[in-house]
């Protein structure tokens, strides 16, 4: 159907597809990973574009192949499709223009990688630290703060990006140079990291719990924090892995206990 | 003896965590299914969530950065930091004390391989719904893939209903047993709990940075240390200042190149 140059697409529609997107990943699979969620998020928009249910149905089988990328950054691929998808429905599509299938293929495994570094990497590590940290000072309320960190960002940029796909067609260039993920996600290893130092530091005022209730002055405890944290990560460096480590921190713990040390 | 309470309970926690499961990658993703909120909602249902914090904050530090890349699966962290809190809370109704919750952050570790299996497990019998959307020619096109996409739902919080159903009476036998061990048993869990944050970290760490000492890490150390040791601020104020401070420390860095 051609419906000429009149945009049919409105941001109630991709507000749909941003609703169904939050469950892009219900059925994933070694096979086709994310291939029906994403082909779900569209649904609402090819049923609209295609009223020909021949050409719906081919449409459909197009958006229902493989795909895998970070679950945001998909919306950024899903704005985009749906974009060229209107194009296509309206006949504005060139010969040159990038199919949507094409643009699937070349934005998937960067957008993948971009998003696992950004938001798994260094924003959900943030979040967590800073929780961490004041869990470690007894503040109850640390999980909400947590889940308003992490969420004001996640939501936030996931519908943006999604309106910012259909807007440029895709253009993942631009996505970069719009939202500076590499600056940020550098920003955001560094501030952990130093609340991260604030926490060993911070070791003689932890909930008690946790504190070493050692007769050492508040510094000196500190340091030995500090010292013994470089050691563990050397230990890491190594080889080691959080299972491994927490069983050799049990035996460990056994062997003073039964030494008579604690 | 049959206690209908604790297996009401024992159904209650599966039927809650395979809900806050779901958002570990089937829907939404708003970490609800972090550990460190996970266990803490855990605990406030079971009438402990004191246990679920500082179980919660724990297993956040050690599992947040093995990350589901590509088609790695990660240990599920949500299923160890509900089955920690809740063997912790069971076992300990009135309040967990520390030997306790050291004990079941412990043996959450143990489950991880479980969950791990369970997650592939469920990532390959998905492969079906694909095959079976695909499969479809005559009929609704549009309902058979929306039936096929949605019912992975269903697998997925099944999967973590079953995993609590299996592994929540094992940990709370394997609890039952560790309140009966020796004293010195219980000495060295209440250690391994005290020792925790410093492994949490240490994994932290290594994963941010390529540095042992790294400058941010020591610049966050020296100024929580004049805050809290010398100034005696509160904690939230001190937090702040390792936030700005390491802020600025990449500015400054910018600046310079």
């Amino acid at each position: 159907m051609n419906i000429g140059n009149k945009r049919v697409i409105g941001g109630s529609d991709l507000l749909r597809v941003f609703w169904r997107s939050l469950l892009i990943q219900a059925s994933w699979s070694y096979d086709g990973m994310q291939s029906l969620g994403f082909a779900y998020a569209l649904l609402p928009v090819l049923k609209k574009l295609y009223p020909d249910r021949a050409e719906f149905e081919a449409r459909l089988r197009l958006h229902r192949e493989y795909f895998n990328t970070q679950p945001y950054l998909a919306s950024f691929i899903l704005g985009a499709v749906v974009r060229l998808e209107e194009d296509r429905a309206a006949g504005r599509a060139s010969a040159s223009a990038i199919d949507a299938a094409g643009l699937k293929a070349a934005l998937m495994a960067p957008l993948g990688a971009l998003g696992d570094s950004f938001f798994w990497g260094a924003l959900k590590p943030l979040a967590a630290v800073i929780a961490v940290a004041l869990v470690m000072a007894g503040a109850w309320w640390a999980p909400i703060l947590f889940l308003v960190l992490y969420n004001l960002w996640h939501v936030g940029l996931r519908m943006s990006v999604l309106f910012w796909g259909y807007h440029s067609r895709g253009d993942a260039m631009a996505l970069m140079a719009r939202y500076s993920f590499t600056r940020m996600a550098r920003l955001f290893k560094a501030i952990s990291l130093s609340v991260l130092g604030g926490i060993l530091a911070g070791i003689s005022g932890w909930r008690p719990e946790f504190g070493p209730n050692l007769p050492l002055p508040g510094p000196v405890v500190a340091v030995a924090a500090l010292a013994s944290t470089m050691v563990l990560v050397s230990v890491l460096r190594r080889g080691g892995s959080p299972i491994k480590l927490m069983l050799g921190l049990a035996l460990f713990c056994l062997a003073l206990a039964y030494a008579g040390v604690v | 003896m049959f206690d209908l309470q604790l297996v009401l309970a024992i159904i209650g926690v599966a039927l809650v965590g395979g809900i806050i499961g779901l958002d570990r990658t089937a829907a939404g993703q708003f970490m609800i299914s972090q550990p460190i909120v996970a266990a803490p909602l855990t605990g406030w249902i079971l009438g402990d969530a004191t246990a679920g914090l500082i179980i919660g904050a724990m297993l956040e530090l050690i599992w947040v950065l093995d990350m589901p890349v590509g088609s790695f699966v990660p240990a599920d962290a949500t299923v160890s930091a509900v089955l920690a809190t809740a063997v912790a809370a069971l076992t300990c109704p009135g309040g967990a004390p520390r030997s306790v919750l050291g004990f079941s952050i412990l043996l959450s570790v143990g489950t991880a391989p479980f969950t791990m299996m369970a997650d592939t497990y469920v990532r390959s019998w998905n492969s079906r719904l694909v095959d079976a959307a695909h499969a479809v020619t005559n009929a609704d096109a549009a309902r058979s893939l929306s039936r096929a996409h949605l019912t992975g739902l269903c697998a997925f919080f099944l999967k973590s209903v079953v995993l609590y159903l299996l592994l929540l009476p094992a940990g709370l036998a394997a609890a039952a047993l560790f309140m009966r061990s020796p004293a010195t048993v219980q000495v060295a869990m209440e250690l391994f709990l005290k020792l925790l944050p410093l492994i949490g970290v240490s994994l932290l760490v290594r994963r941010l940075s390529i540095k042992a000492l790294d400058p941010f890490l020591l610049t966050g150390f020296i100024t929580a240390g004049l805050g809290a040791l010398v100034l005696h601020l509160h904690a939230g104020i001190v937090t702040l200042l390792t936030i700005v401070t390491g802020w600025m420390g990449v500015r400054y860095r910018e600046h310079r190149q």
